[in-house]
């Protein structure tokens, strides 16, 4: 069967997140015998999502092995392996042999024991839509709370850019009706973030002030500096900067940064 | 690199999010465009002859572009070498858009930013953690930048 290794050994070298990595002895290597017996193979692994690769050393440039760990468990590995440490991850489908790896020490165990368990797509999944669920609930209650303790300030301010919010909230910027995306807060059976995103809510003072796309972690957006910035505010000192600058002072107009 | 055949075939046969025959053309100059049984599942796109039960090959939708190309069908290429296409040909404008907005939400990665993004989102809305109640909070999968490999 083909697979677009060139891409996917590409993948494993960037410098997309790892979710975990370290040192492991593995036996699954090429010529290795039906059980495994020895001392096994140390190679530096990298988990990224799905797939777990291996390489020979930390400075590896091509990746020796990939499992993808879809359809598999993973265990602490039963005597009478003679590795301390062990554990295996174990496919429901027939034919494929468990494939065996041991760590340095029992933290090195449960921390690679507890990633792999949580590497299916399908567990990232549900995650994600819980959180779409939570987030859609959240916004609904806003939206119920908003009409209440705010009315309108007008201004005919464009959406921020991500690292200028704070400084916008500062100033009191409010997005008018005409920012480029579209609406209202209420949004129901949101599809997953990429399309459901483009979102602005006048005047509420939690939702920070979203273009399409402009959102600091809006899958579109790419920079992770910028993220890195703006998760490190307050969001009461957020609230509070809000409430002031609403009630008295000029908004200012800045230009939409596209990404 | 080394990877189990069987693995990535068992996972050909799980639940597919979308599946269809569509005209496939490989990335090679000269190559011609030929009936294939193309399976979306998890993050891997799986292409089957017709009439087998094992894929012929795999594509794993990571760093991935997904380009409409006329009249209706689109091509995935890959971010160190855009320029090399797998092409795909839909029956209908409506299935290419079905096809392409599912590929672009394949990936695991596309995945990982959606949850920073409600996490985050959730978290400035009601000032709580949405992933403390599931004792995951400290995951480096769910952080904003997780470990440089």
């Amino acid at each position: 069967m083909k697979l677009n290794e060139r891409s996917v050994a590409h993948y494993a070298l960037s410098n997309s997140p790892a979710d975990h990595m370290g040192f492991l002895r593995t036996w699954g290597g090429p010529g290795t015998p039906p059980t495994p017996s020895g001392t096994g193979r140390r190679c530096w692994f990298v988990l990224k999502g799905n797939l777990l690769f291996s390489f020979e050393s930390r400075e590896g440039r091509a990746p020796l092995g990939l499992v993808v760990l879809e359809g598999c468990t993973v265990e602490l590995a039963e005597a009478p392996v003679p590795e301390e440490f062990a554990f295996a991850i174990c496919f429901d489908a027939p034919g494929v042999r468990p494939h065996l790896l041991a760590a340095d020490g029992p933290a090195a165990q449960e921390a690679w024991v507890k990633a792999l368990s949580r590497a299916s797509f399908g567990y990232m999944r549900l995650v994600v839509r819980e959180l779409e669920s939570q987030l859609h609930d959240a916004r609904q209650s806003l939206a119920l709370h908003r009409h209440s303790s705010w009315k309108a300030i007008p201004s005919r301010c464009k959406p921020q850019a991500p690292d200028h919010l704070s400084r916008g909230l500062e100033n009191g910027y409010a997005l008018s009706r005409d920012c480029s995306s579209i609406g209202l807060a209420e949004e129901g059976g949101s599809r997953p973030a990429g399309s459901g995103l483009a979102e602005c809510e006048l005047q509420g003072p939690t939702n920070l002030l979203l273009g399409r796309g402009q959102s600091p972690v809006s899958p579109e957006t790419s920079c992770f500096s910028t993220l890195h910035d703006w998760y490190g505010q307050e969001i009461l000192k957020l609230r509070q900067g809000w409430l002031q600058r609403a009630r008295g002072s000029q908004p200012e107009c800045e230009e939409q940064d596209r990404p | 690199m080394r990877y189990n055949e069987k693995e990535l075939q068992a996972l050909s046969r799980q639940p597919a999010e979308l599946a269809a025959e569509l005209g496939m053309r490989g990335p090679k100059k000269g190559s011609v465009v030929k009936r294939r049984l193309v399976k979306l599942v998890v993050n891997f796109l799986f292409y089957f002859r017709t009439d087998e039960a094992e894929p012929v090959g795999a594509l794993l939708l990571e760093h991935c572009r997904i380009t409409q190309e006329e009249p209706s069908g689109f091509s995935i290429s890959f971010i160190e070498d855009p320029e090399r296409k797998y092409h795909f040909e839909c029956c209908s404008e409506e299935q290419c858009q079905e096809w392409m907005g599912a590929l672009r939400r394949a990936s695991y990665e596309f995945m990982r930013r959606s949850l920073i993004f409600y996490r985050n989102e959730i978290q400035k809305m009601t000032g709580k953690d949405p992933l403390e109640q599931f004792g995951i909070s400290e995951e480096a999968r769910f952080q904003l930048s997780g470990l440089k490999a």
